[in-house]
């Protein structure tokens, strides 16, 4: 069942965090609301997948990231700018914060109590750590998309 | 006008000049020189902005050959850039150190704008010069206290999207706000990029930890997860993607292991943080 509340209350927050960090990276002025709209609607469309059809995080980011990869393809021609500006500031509201740091005090709680510690420690310190590495991963690839299909000729290796 | 990386012999004429199939007259040896340090200079401020490496080789390419070199090589080494511009059968190579990695997007976008100005013709060396020095001298686009405000807001909101309540979305915005001004003073002081960055994380971490020494909250956990993600390097990390995906080996690796190195200085400030406050983080 999708909750529009929850999914335009995301698309809000998303936007700005997203609109932080353009200001953070000195984003030309003119690009601002570009950068908020590839933040806000990658991340509110990864809510959407994952609320209305059960996505995982991983594949919903992966989507979300390919969308914001092709947005900002666009949206660089428009503005006549280099589209990884859009890119970057869209993908970071996807950062997965929450499952590095959860990686984090999970390995630290296995340092302090050794082989004391419940097995759930292990557990969820592993899933938290390659949930982090597959979300990254999920976000390079999909801003890289656009990129890898339109522009073969510069990609010979 | 595409650079071709893959071919062992690169025929130097021909189809390197774009749709132009007029040979280019030959430069003098001064604009030769000049021509290479302009095309190091625009390269030097890509490296040191935040850009890709396929975006360097490419923007420095083309404002070279604009600038009517025969061709030009470029290195793109993680601390430095290497360029040789040809012209008439004579050729000068130049080796530049680049040092202070930062982030600002506002230079990626002025030196893209002017590359493709000198392609297509508009522009004399002079002028190019001039450009370059005005975009060196440029200003940041927004007033740091604004900065600050927005990147605290901006947490906030990664802790709205986490899940936490009001106070702990309050706490975040105060400590990553605080933080952001640390991390500017710091920065301003020349100090060691991890340094900055642990520091910074140090101080998000106190303030943060107040969500959980006192009663105030239900998710003080949202708040000490959320009011360090100011310092997550994003930026790197894309950017090592990009440059593994693309086959720019060790350009590549080196931001990676930037990222993580700043991710780890990440980890450590706020554990600091944490232990001085008692504050578990569970």
């Amino acid at each position: 069942m999708i909750d529009l509340g929850i999914i335009l209350r995301d698309t809000f927050w998303s936007g700005i965090a997203a609109l932080g960090f353009a200001m953070l990276f000195n984003v030309p002025r003119r690009t601002l609301v570009g950068c908020v709209i590839t933040g806000a609607l990658g991340h509110a469309l990864r809510t959407l997948l994952m609320m209305s059809i059960g996505a995982s995080i991983e594949g919903g980011t992966l989507v979300g990231a390919i969308c914001i990869g092709f947005l900002s393809y666009r949206f660089g021609r428009r503005w006549h700018t280099p589209a990884i500006i859009f890119a970057v500031c869209g993908v970071i509201p996807m950062i997965p914060g929450r499952f590095a740091y959860g990686t984090m005090i999970g390995l630290i709680q296995l340092a302090e109590q050794g082989s004391t510690a419940p097995p759930a420690v292990l557990l969820d310190t592993t899933v938290n750590a390659v949930k982090t590495a597959m979300i990254l991963g999920a976000l390079a690839v999909g801003i890289a998309a656009p990129s890898l299909l339109f522009q073969r000729n510069k990609l010979r290796l | 006008m595409c650079k071709d990386e893959g071919e062992i012999t690169v025929p130097m004429t021909n189809k390197l000049q774009g749709n132009d199939d007029t040979p280019k007259p030959p430069l003098s040896r001064e604009a030769l020189r000049d021509v290479n340090d302009l095309a190091l200079w625009a390269g030097q401020m890509l490296l040191q902005n935040g850009a890709e490496t396929a975006r360097i080789e490419e923007t420095v390419h083309r404002i070279g050959t604009a600038l009517g070199c025969d061709w030009l090589d470029i290195l793109v080494s993680p601390n430095g850039l290497l360029v040789t511009t040809n012209s008439g059968g004579e050729f000068r190579t130049r080796l530049r150190r680049v040092v202070h990695i930062g982030v600002d997007m506002a230079v990626l976008d002025e030196i893209s704008t002017l590359s493709h100005r000198i392609d297509r013709a508009q522009l004399t060396r002079f002028e190019v010069r001039a450009e370059l020095e005005r975009i060196e001298g440029m200003k940041r686009n927004y007033n740091r206290w604004l900065v600050a405000f927005t990147v605290g807001l901006a947490c906030a909101a990664f802790c709205q999207l986490a899940g936490g309540d009001t106070a702990a979305t309050i706490i975040t915005l105060i400590a990553s706000g605080v933080a952001m001004i640390v991390r500017q003073e710091l920065t301003r002081h020349q100090f060691n990029l991890i340094l900055t960055v642990g520091g910074t994380a140090f101080v998000a971490g106190l303030i943060a930890s107040i969500a959980s020494v006192f009663p105030v909250s239900e998710t003080p956990t949202a708040a000490l997860a959320s009011a360090v993600l100011l310092l997550v390097p994003g930026v790197p990390l894309i950017n090592a993607a990009e440059d593994l995906i693309k086959g720019h080996m060790v350009t590549g690796i080196v931001r990676g292991v930037t990222g993580v190195l700043i991710s780890l200085g990440i980890a450590l400030g706020l554990l600091l943080a944490m232990r001085l406050m008692g504050v578990s983080g569970l």
